[in-house]
């Protein structure tokens, strides 16, 4: 019996992938703080996803169409009057996830589904699903280490980049195009609720851990990849959701270094009493 | 401080010490003993190379005018100092140096060529309190940005690169932060680490937008060094800001700017109390003896 046959196997494989990707473009959407649009981004793409799958035709495509419009829809609602990219995100936010709940909710079998699409289902991935999580994964590490230092320069300073003549809205255009790929390639395992958990949490970890860009890409990756294999694991052991499992385990992990920075150093204490008050009130 | 006129122009001149180059815009003759400071049409002596032609150029955000019929030159190892309240479009005239800013009537030449392409050549300093203090990149990395152009899309820093970057943050004095993230140094430092960056791209043009707000004793001592030696080199500076005594001590010409041109000429010719008095709108200057001290900026 081949070592892919198992679905353990398989599930295990993609949730290393998924997480190594989302741990590695994590970092860039940590550093440029846009965790709450990429969280729009994965509920945006449910419908998508949706559409696609009472259409019969490939779910990644479907997901990834309907994000490239939501990007669109959140730039150009961003551009009105009155409004800014964090009210215009919320409504893709909401809208998005509202719309692929109407679709589902039209079908039979309303709440199996609905479950499916929004907490992800990782132990149903075939090997083309792997394939193609594979693929994805290494063209977004290809972007990247070929236009690394553009993107960093374009995410730090947008005026000096313009000041040197590069391109920063092409630059803008490739960074989002990353984050919604790997947005497509992670919904389906973890869902459209628990996606951001992969594409947030190892990267604000790392960054706990460590100040030096040249270490959160591994670091973001090496977390993404541990929460993934031990939330399949966990899960096949207790018998519980997989994707939740993958998502607790990312929390757990962003409590404890924050836990560790927070006893380490003062500013983190600081935050911690922010934290606090915050919570407590 | 507001003294005689005979200093400025001349004495950057020999600093340069160009070899005999075309003159671009020596035509005008030269403006030697005009006691009262001319506003327009400042052409040093000949021989000398214009970094900088403002012809009757007015800059505009779309329909709106931020910057009208501006006029000067600025030569190749001369400072200008820009100078005018907030809002006056001091980072508007930056932002049009580089091309960033459409020139919609006039015309604004830069280093012999349009803005756009003279780009390559030229390095832009921001405000260091604009950018991010928690994003994860380390003081080398920032002033390895000023190499990015001459590096190239897709390669990464060479050796020389890494000399180059080196020095530069040799010359700020912190070559011993260089692992030191960014966000951690002191305002003043990370102004200086900006200028870094510039330095290492080795520019003909700099442009400083505010670089000695909120910054400290030592930094402003350091960005003034750091100015003094470029001009040596025959680099050209412009520099916008608040400060009436910096403008004195470290540039040869000002421009007065709010919203339109109150004055462009040499320094202590050109910062007379009655222009101070127009650009900052009248109430807004005190005068001590000879000193004019901006109350209101």
């Amino acid at each position: 019996m081949n070592w892919f046959d198992s679905t353990v196997h398989r599930a295990m494989i993609e949730a290393a992938t998924v997480g190594a990707l989302g741990g590695v473009v994590g970092v860039l959407v940590v550093a440029r703080r846009l965790p709450f649009f990429t969280m729009a981004l994965t509920h945006a793409t449910f419908p998508g996803i949706v559409i696609a799958a009472l259409l019969g035709v490939d779910l990644y495509l479907g997901g990834g169409l309907f994000g490239l419009l939501v990007v669109l829809a959140v730039v150009a609602l961003s551009r009105g009057r009155g409004q800014d990219f964090t009210a215009a995100t919320g409504i893709a936010l909401s809208g998005g996830f509202a719309l692929g709940v109407v679709l589902v909710s039209a079908q039979d079998g309303f709440s199996k589904d609905l479950t499916a699409y929004t907490v992800g289902d990782i132990l149903a991935v075939s090997t083309g699903d792997l394939a193609a999580t594979g693929v994805v994964a290494v063209g977004v590490v290809l972007v990247l280490i070929l236009l690394g230092k553009e993107l960093l320069l374009a995410a730090f300073d947008p005026t000096g980049a313009s000041a040197l003549g590069l391109p920063t809205a092409v630059l803008d255009f490739v960074l989002l195009a990353l984050i919604e790929v790997t947005v497509v390639a992670v919904v389906p395992a973890l869902g459209a609720v628990l996606a951001v958990a992969l594409l947030v949490g190892p990267a604000a970890t790392a960054r706990l851990l460590s100040d030096r860009l040249a270490m959160l890409f591994p670091l973001a990756a090496a977390i993404g990849v541990g929460c993934g294999v031990a939330g399949v694991w966990v899960s096949t052991l207790w018998n519980v959701a997989a994707g939740a499992s993958i998502a607790l385990l990312v929390g757990l992990a962003f409590g404890l270094a924050f836990l560790g920075s927070a006893a380490r150093t003062r500013a983190g204490r600081a935050a911690a009493r922010r934290l606090a008050t915050a919570t407590g009130s | 401080m507001t003294g005689p006129t005979e200093n400025g122009a001349a004495v950057a001149g020999a600093a340069v010490g160009a070899a005999a180059g075309a003159a671009v815009g020596a035509a005008d003759g030269p403006a030697a003993g005009t006691a009262a400071g001319t506003v327009a049409d400042v052409a040093g002596p000949p021989g000398r190379t214009a970094a900088l032609v403002l012809d009757r150029a007015s800059v505009a955000y779309g329909d709106v005018p931020v910057l009208e019929e501006l006029h000067g030159t600025v030569y190749e190892g001369e400072a200008v100092a820009l100078i005018g309240p907030n809002g006056a479009g001091k980072s508007t005239l930056i932002k049009a140096l580089l091309g960033l800013v459409p020139v919609v009537r006039g015309r604004i030449e830069v280093l012999g060529t349009s803005p756009d392409r003279a780009r390559r050549d030229v390095a832009y300093v921001p405000q260091a309190d604009t950018l991010d203090p928690d994003f994860p990149i380390s003081v080398e990395q920032v002033v390895m940005m000023g190499r990015y152009r001459k590096i190239g899309w897709l390669r990464r820093p060479s050796a020389a690169d890494r000399e180059h970057a080196a020095a530069a943050l040799e010359q700020v004095g912190l070559a011993e932060r260089a692992r030191h993230r960014f966000g951690t140094l002191s305002g003043g430092q990370r102004q200086r680490v900006l200028l870094a960056r510039a330095i290492a791209a080795q520019p003909r043009l700099l442009l400083l937008d505010e670089p000695f707000n909120g910054v400290d004793a030592v930094s402003q001592h350091t960005i003034l060094e750091a100015m003094d030696a470029l001009k040596g080199r025959g680099t050209s500076v412009v520099v916008s800001t608040h400060d009436l005594a910096i403008a004195h001590l470290a540039c040869d010409e000002v421009c007065l700017l709010n919203r339109h041109q109150f004055g462009f000429g040499p320094t202590d010719a050109t910062l007379t109390p009655e222009r101070l008095r127009a650009t900052y709108g009248g109430h807004a200057l005190e005068l001590r003896g000879d000193r004019v001290i901006v109350t209101q900026t």
